[in-house]
């Protein structure tokens, strides 16, 4: 009888013990989005989405150019860095065994590794300095974080496809090369797409890259030799500003940030579960 | 390794050796019942009867194994072989019976020849080892065994028709002419049904289909 | 017609010597049985009909297999040709995932450079139809492979199969995850096929060769031990391990 009641109560312990915690986890993440929430919304108004940054002094304003900035540097990133991920993924799940393989991996699992500002630096040394601070550098940068995700996922997502489903393909007599590309690539389409999501949402919030191949940019799109606005940039700097309206373009910019982040999220989250 | 099946396949087996014992009691009981008139129509039925009926449950049971184990190779010979043993030693005791029947409404051989009792001791001596040699091959399903049947059989065959010529040939009464023919007759189709069963016993042993008459 | 001559087939996996000298002789339109205990080769065998033997790592052939008198492991001989004359279906049915049902039927055609609507449409009817699937799917086309239940999966595969217009078709054990009615119509498809086909079956049932096939092959340890026709085999097989096999008196 005693046994019965003490291991209730030590089970009724860990419970509150397991959501105690869970709470705790969730404080943070509550904190910021109501943070970013209460402070960014002010900002929001229909010159948020329209107007530039305003200059020094100037009242009101908006992240409008940012946006398009933010829009174009991810999606050059992805043009880079999607293709090029998405075929060293199908090559190292295609030859997993080779020495090559081997090789091409660790160097992927590395390059994973290297923080982002480095590869900012990287992108400095290797485009900025030939044709300046522009897009196509910070989007180089961008594409370089991107490339190890998406590798990483396509291959594993290529993996998950059973062998059975290859094998029915291969025995209707279709070439192994077809096989992967039409056949093992629409069965992992699930998971490959939430990869390339997720890498997304990663890129979007960089913001040291950025400042270092590309720099921070007040105006529209003016060039791929030039640079961009930023959204995260411009929190960067906004925040630090003396300006109010910066300041409070800053919380706005913050709150769009996250939003987008949470709209990709959820996307990848639904491409996986229903497809 | 013991199968399934196997206990009843040997349970068939148990009940056809039973039967083989009965027929060969009731060819025994008609063939005294001729020569020295122990009457015994009466038992002679009985056993013939009981043997029709165990015919029934070897059919039945047969059928029962097929539907619940589909045999195949030399299990479905066997029970295909045994359905049709089962019919032969039947065919035993319903001749017992025949000749036990000729002898109440034809008295007994009573005053006929001799030589006639003599052939028809001699050919139910032949008849009864016939079916002593069948059943035993049948124990172990021993091909070699059943072929010697064949020279048997051949045997009771060249009695039968020296029989017939002396015969026609004799001046005996219808009565006894009668009688000893059906006599002769009935124990010349039990020694063909003694060879169908040697023939069944190499069919399960060796699925060929020998021809041993 | 010999359909295929099988002489001195040798397979191994890395040294396991799995097929040791198979010899035999396959006819035109007639459904062969491979039967077997397990790890005998059986599958092993299949696959070297269809050269998917060799696809996996360490995997070798030797012999020949004379195929239309050709023998399909010579050099100058396409793998993938071959795949496309000789057919192949599964144990556990495998249609497609993402694809809807017309799609699963009509891929082997469109990736072959087909793109035709009417004749691919024309095929997907056709190929529905000669595995008994037509009736009931012929108004759901567009829904996925995956919906349908086992029994249909699989004759779905065999669609599959049958589209791309093989003259053989080998099949690994289909029905083994299937349950007694789904097994009893690709019985009875397997049957229908075989007046225009070559069908080679691999199955562990030894009561489903019985029914299902002209010819039987019995296989143990890699070597043939007894092949003839199923009747014989069944009836009155020659070799001392194939009466036991049958018996069930193996261990």
């Amino acid at each position: 009888m005693d046994y019965h009641k003490l291991r209730f109560i030590k089970d009724r312990l860990m419970q509150s013990l397991v959501y105690l915690s869970l709470i705790l986890a969730f404080i943070p993440l509550f904190s910021i989005i109501y943070e970013v929430f209460v402070r960014g919304v002010s900002a929001i108004n229909v010159d948020f989405f329209i107007k530039p940054t305003p200059t020094v002094g100037e009242v009101g304003g908006g992240v409008a150019n940012a946006i398009q900035g933010t829009l174009i540097t991810i999606g050059l990133a992805s043009l880079i860095g999607v293709p090029v991920g998405l075929m060293s993924g199908i090559f190292l799940s295609e030859y997993s065994e080779s020495r090559l393989s081997m090789i091409i991996r660790f160097l992927h699992d590395v390059l994973g590794g290297v923080p982002s500002i480095v590869i900012g630096v990287f992108a400095y040394a290797l485009i900025t300095r030939s044709i300046g601070f522009s897009v196509t550098a910070a989007a180089f940068a961008l594409a370089v974080i991107m490339i190890p995700i998406v590798t990483r996922t396509t291959e594993e997502a290529l993996k998950l496809v059973p062998m059975s489903i290859r094998e029915a393909a291969i025995a209707l007599g279709i070439p192994r090369w077809k096989v992967t590309i039409t056949i093992a690539l629409s069965s992992a389409r699930k998971a490959i797409i939430t990869g390339i999501l997720l890498s997304i949402a990663r890129i979007a919030g960089e913001s040291a890259p950025i400042l270092v191949s590309m720099g921070f940019w007040r105006w529209w799109f003016a060039g791929l030799n030039r640079p961009v606005a930023n959204l995260a940039l411009n929190i960067f700097i906004f925040a630090m500003s003396p300006f109010k309206n910066w300041v409070t373009l800053a919380w706005g910019s913050a709150l769009i940030l996250i939003i987008m982040v949470l709209i990709i999220s959820v996307l990848a989250r639904i491409t996986l579960t229903r497809g | 390794m013991s199968r399934i099946i196997d206990s009843s396949l040997e349970g068939l087996l148990s009940t056809l050796n039973k039967m083989g014992g009965m027929a060969y009691n009731a060819v025994s009981k008609a063939l005294l019942e001729c020569l020295d008139g122990r009457e015994a129509y009466n038992e002679i039925r009985e056993i013939s009867d009981h043997l029709l009926t165990m015919t029934d449950y070897v059919e039945d049971r047969t059928f029962e194994l097929i539907v619940r184990y589909q045999p195949v190779a030399s299990d479905l010979r066997r029970i295909k072989s045994y359905m049709k043993i089962a019919y032969d030693l039947a065919r035993f005791g319903r001749y017992a019976l025949d000749i036990s029947f000729t002898n109440k409404k034809l008295e007994r051989l009573k005053n006929c020849e001799e030589w006639i009792k003599i052939y028809i001791k001699e050919m139910g001596e032949k008849v009864l080892d016939m079916i002593k040699l069948s059943i035993e091959a049948l124990k172990n399903s021993d091909a070699q065994l059943a072929r010697n049947i064949s020279e048997k059989e051949n045997e009771v065959d060249k009695m039968h028709l020296e029989f017939l010529d002396k015969l026609i040939k004799s001046e005996t009464t219808t009565r006894c002419a009668i009688s000893s023919i059906l006599i002769i007759r009935y124990l010349e189709r039990i020694a063909d049904h003694a060879a169908y069963i040697c023939e069944s016993i190499i069919y399960i042993a060796t699925g060929q289909k020998e021809v041993l008459r | 017609m010999v359909k295929f001559d099988i002489q001195n087939l040798n397979a191994w996996f890395g040294s396991k010597h799995v097929l040791k000298n198979i010899n035999m002789k396959i006819e035109e339109n007639t459904v062969t049985a491979i039967i077997g205990p397990s790890g005998c080769g059986k599958t092993t065998l299949l696959r070297c009909l269809n050269r998917m033997h060799e696809l996996i790592p360490g995997a070798r052939v030797s012999g020949k297999v004379i195929f239309n008198g050709v023998n399909i492991y010579d050099n100058s001989v396409d793998p993938v040709m071959v795949r496309r004359k000789i057919g192949m279906v599964f144990q556990k049915p495998n249609p497609f995932p993402m694809m809807s049902i017309y799609d699963n039927v009509a891929v082997g055609l469109k990736l072959n450079g087909i793109r035709d609507k009417r004749v691919l449409d024309a095929a997907v009817k056709r190929s529905l139809e000669l595995a008994n699937l037509w009736d009931e799917v012929k108004d759901e086309l567009n829904k996925s492979g995956a919906s349908l239940s086992g029994g249909q999966q699989q004759r779905l595969c065999i669609a599959r199969a049958l589209a791309v217009e093989p003259e053989v078709l080998l099949m690994d054990e289909p029905c083994s995850a299937l349950d007694p009615i789904s097994t009893a119509k690709i019985e009875e498809l397997i049957r229908k096929l075989a007046k225009d086909y070559t069908i080679i079956i691999v199955t562990h049932n030894v009561q489903q060769a019985a029914r299902v096939s002209d010819f039987t092959a019995f296989l143990y340890l890699g070597e043939l031990i007894e092949y003839g026709p199923t009747r014989q085999i069944f009836e009155n097989p020659q070799n001392e391990l194939t009466e036991r096999y049958l018996t069930g008196k193996f261990g």
